[in-house]
């Protein structure tokens, strides 16, 4: 048995599984994909921490522009602990030798980013996530070899479901992508931090990995999610593969233009034009898209004007983008884009230090919801929480596991149900196979549960979950083997994006108001702070998901206007 | 459009291999990786790949388009649609095959581990704030620290091919991204280290993980970095390191490659006697050029301002600031010589220029 067990690999999962290390705690990380392949790494312009290295700045204003941004819903004291400990988060990543930009003093680079007051996001060009990815692993591996017990990753292994006893979550069951087999990895802390969800839609930024298995995993154990109808459409995604084509782009100065060379921006956010944060921005381009003033469904993302030496230099990644899969060189064509699901702003409901309501079950990263990014979340921001509340959730993880009673043996039960269901599953011969299923998830998802939404469409979004998942009870997994096995692990998949999409439309229906992501134009265009400034808790019950309200934190700020 | 694939199958449980073809329906717009989801999921859902981001930053699919490696995400399927090719796809080679196309990646992060692949900092108490380094320092690993990890240098690796416990050229760049890094403080270990037995000089400088790099690490140029390097900081006893030395020498005195001296200067007199009966034998058809007096080159002066130059850059001279080059000199699109060069930004044919609203358009 491990003290502590990191389900998920990305920024927040190793460095939950680095800080527990350091803390004393032995560490086994469970991971569907080796660890440098997780979508932390597609990441790309950069994290937000006050270091003031390119204008004056301070965590408050930081904390200010996050409490704005997330339309007043974030927990503040949660934006605070943020704010306040995001510099030192990033001086030890430097010190762990991540390769960031540098400004001519030689100091970190910062750049500006949407919605913030002050240039303030530290960045790599425009592959932050990887080099912090590569830097994350290059710790890891230094402690994979270090101590008499040293980090162990489970690497492609499939997590699929919590072991719970006597109230306490006490393992997870995976299975073992390249042998065959469940294994039941026992700890005496778990944390989740298997990221989001973005591919319950169509059109979405994440990658393949992204179906929302922790999440699943958690309301299944009878935790609660929060927050869950908040999800964050970027309004650049590449037409038409949908890959993000960072906000730097913007942060560097490109302009937004619809087909008559407008940069529209200045008719809905005349302040931060195309700065403005990225609810707003998405929001205005459905509107011209939907006015017809789009170029084959698409805006375009103007980069000319920054002149090539730039172009190349600062947004080379984007650059590389948008010629592979889009044909264009943005040194001298605009680039085609869109809106497309890119963030989950809800996931598991945890504390400030990732506890959950489950005793010995933790969660950090883009599965969790602490909340710092309330009902929007501001650019660069996300990658700052994987590494501020990831370290958070691996400190207060160990120390519970070093000072609880060591357990007994764990019973083997949920091992036993596990096996039962997945012979079940792979028993079956006839019926249809699964990825008709996700395709029609993914369509309707982004028709009727996307940037706007109303009413009607989202009950009927609601009624089409309820006959998808119908028809996932009779899925048929074709591959019947043992090795690498992936037709079984996306049908696995399949179910817990359809839990979490049922989830998501349901909250999404019962709050009659416009905020943040949350936009229903025709019936109630306007926030509603009496009725609706809280957080909704979403838990699991043999009928389906049960709704109800938690109060949000406030410290300094009461709410305003929310104008760009 | 129509799309044939040839898939090499293999089912490590039977043992079995088997070329299998398949013809699916794609978009225009399909990658490779999109051609073998829609075999997956409308053909045959037994078929093994890696995949994650498709955006060319994961390094999960790694593999082989007609014998070469290419990361599946990244290959547009529309040319070789239209030209009516079927390409053959195969697993990664230099590592064993788990499922179809899917390798066992464990030798490939044994070799990652092998080259201690953290920062050595050399500080205790690291300081309050950020080391102090400028962008242009920084700049020297900018193109090692671009590597995705997927491997496709590795599965192209000829000298890993006839010696498998070679480091190979992933495991050295990643070896480069800490020697060229102003912050480790270990880099004579570093080096010592790497140009022992199957380091540095084992590589044969056929150049096909930089041809085959999907990101544009230029493996071997951090291989060459790595052995300048080495031979500055001294470590220069592998014959390798001797053989590259005398290059240079050669090189700088008489700006052309004197090979008679070569093997000598390279193995030492001692192991040179053993050649003796060989060389008689060169001599004897006139394939040896009298060493005395030695032919000097007609511009010997360039090769020298050469020799110069390179070593007033140093490291630094080294260092591309553009993400890779060579990977994006290949696409078709890109600025050199494509027609929307020709046009430029603004130019006739080119998208109206931007204007605010109220803003006369012009």
């Amino acid at each position: 048995m491990h003290d502590v067990v990191v389900v998920g690999a990305g920024c927040a999962g190793m460095r939950a599984a680095i800080e527990a290390f350091d803390t004393g705690a032995s560490v086994g990380v469970v991971s569907k994909l080796h660890p440098t392949r997780s979508h932390s790494g597609a990441a790309e312009g950069g994290i937000n921490a006050a270091l003031g290295n390119a204008a004056e700045d301070s965590p408050e204003k930081h904390a200010f522009d996050t409490v704005k941004g997330s339309d007043y819903l974030g927990d503040q004291d949660a934006i605070e602990i943020l704010a306040a400990e995001a510099p030192g988060d990033i001086y030890q990543l430097e010190h762990w030798g991540c390769v960031f930009s540098r400004n001519g003093e030689g100091k970190l680079a910062q750049r500006p980013f949407g919605a913030a007051g002050s240039p303030r996001t530290v960045y790599s060009a425009d592959i932050t996530g990887h080099v912090l990815i590569h830097v994350l692993y290059e710790q890891t591996m230094k402690r994979m070899e270090q101590g008499s017990t040293p980090m162990h990753v489970y690497e492609e292994f499939f997590a699929w479901r919590l072991a719970v006893e006597d109230g306490r979550c006490v393992g997870v069951v995976c299975w073992d992508l390249v042998n065959g087999g469940l294994r039941l990895i026992t700890g005496r802390s778990v944390v989740i931090a298997t990221g989001g969800m973005g591919r319950i839609y169509r059109v979405t930024t994440n990658a393949y990995a992204c179906n929302g298995d922790g999440m699943a995993m958690a309301l299944h154990a009878g935790v609660p999610l929060k927050d869950v109808e908040f999800m964050q459409f970027h309004p650049t995604t590449l037409y038409p593969s949908g890959v993000l084509i960072t906000e730097a782009c913007r942060g560097e100065g490109g302009y937004l233009l619809n087909r008559d060379g407008e940069r529209f921006m200045a008719r809905y956010a005349p302040n931060a034009l195309e700065l403005a944060s990225r609810d707003v921005v998405s929001r205005s381009e459905t509107t011209e898209i939907e006015a017809g003033r789009d170029v084959s469904g698409s805006m375009l993302l103007d980069l000319r004007h920054l002149g090539a030496e730039r172009i190349r230099t600062r947004l080379p990644g984007s650059r590389e983008l948008a010629l592979t899969f889009a044909g264009v060189d943005p040194i001298f064509d605009p680039i085609p884009v869109r809106p497309g699901a890119h963030y989950h702003m809800g996931g598991i409901a945890t504390d400030n230090w990732g506890a959950t309501e489950l005793e010995g079950l933790y969660a950090a990263g883009e599965v969790a919801c602490v909340s710092v990014h309330g009902s929007n979340r501001l650019g660069g921001n996300s990658l700052m929480e994987t590494i501020t509340f990831g370290r958070r959730a691996g400190q207060a993880a160990a120390e519970r596991a070093l000072s609880a009673a060591p357990a007994g043996t764990v019973s083997d039960v949920p091992l036993v149900q596990a096996q039962r269901d997945l012979e079940t599953l792979l028993a079956r011969k006839d019926g249809e196979r699964p990825w008709k299923i996700r395709d029609e998830l993914g369509s309707s998802m982004l028709e009727n549960f996307g940037v706007f939404r109303y009413t009607e469409r989202m009950q009927e979004q609601l009624e089409i979950i309820v006959a998808l998942r119908e028809r996932y009870e009779h899925v048929v997994v074709e591959d019947k083997g043992d090795v690498f096995n992936t037709d079984l692990t996306q049908a696995i998949e399949l179910g817990s994006m359809l839990d979490v999409a049922w989830c998501m439309v349901q909250a999404g229906l019962a709050r009659e108001e416009s905020r943040g992501s949350h936009s229903r134009p025709a019936e109630f265009p306007e926030r509603d702070d009496e009725r609706f400034l809280k957080h909704s808790v979403t838990q699991w019950t043999d009928g389906g998901p049960e709704l109800s309200y938690k109060e949000v934190r406030m410290t300094k700020w009461q709410p305003e206007v929310r104008s760009y | 459009m129509k799309v044939a694939l040839k898939i090499w199958r293999y089912d490590a449980v039977a043992g079995e291999r088997a070329l299998r073809e398949y013809e699916i329906d794609a978009p225009v717009e399909a990658t490779l990786l999109d051609c073998l989801d829609i075999v997956k999921d409308r053909v045959d859902g037994t078929l093994a790949y890696r995949k994650s981001c498709r955006m060319m930053i994961c390094g999960s699919c790694g593999m082989r388009m007609d014998g070469a490696a290419v990361l599946a995400c990244k290959v547009r399927m529309s040319e070789v649609a239209e030209a009516g090719h079927i390409p053959v796809i195969s697993a990664m080679g230099n590592m064993p095959i788990v499922k179809d196309l899917v390798v066992d990646m464990e030798p490939f992060w044994g070799k990652i581990r092998a080259v201690t692949p953290f920062l050595q900092p050399g500080y205790a108490d690291p300081g309050e704030k950020e080391n102090i380094v400028s962008q242009q320092r920084m700049d020297v690993i900018h193109k090692e620290s671009l590597c995705i990890m997927c491997g496709c240098c590795v599965s192209e690796c000829n000298s890993m091919e006839a010696d498998p416990d070679f480091l190979g050229p992933a495991a050295l760049a990643k070896g480069m991204r800490f020697v060229g890094d102003a912050r480790d403080q270990a880099t004579v270990e570093r080096l010592q280290e790497y140009s022992g037995e199957h380091g540095i000089w084992d590589c044969t400088r056929c150049y096909f993980c930089q041809e085959r790099c999907p990101k544009g690490v230029d493996p071997r140029d951090a291989i060459a970095k790595l052995g300048a390097e080495a031979v500055r900081a001294g470590i220069d006893s592998d014959m390798g390191a001797k053989h590259a030395k005398w290059f240079v020498t050669s090189a700088k005195t008489t700006g052309w490659l004197r090979e008679t001296e070569l093997v000598p200067k390279t193995q030492g007199i001692a192991k040179s006697m053993k050649e003796v009966k060989f060389a008689m034998g060169l001599l004897r058809h006139g394939k040896v050029p009298p060493p005395f007096p030695p032919h000097v080159a007609k511009h010997v002066e360039e090769a020298r301002a050469l020799y110069d130059l390179v070593k007033h850059d140093g490291a630094q001279g080294a260092a591309g600031i553009v993400q890779g080059e060579h990977a994006l000199s290949r696409l078709e699109h890109a600025e050199d010589g494509g027609a929307a060069a020709e046009r430029g930004p603004y130019g006739p044919g080119s998208f109206a220029e931007p204007y605010l609203p109220g803003e006369e358009t012009t």
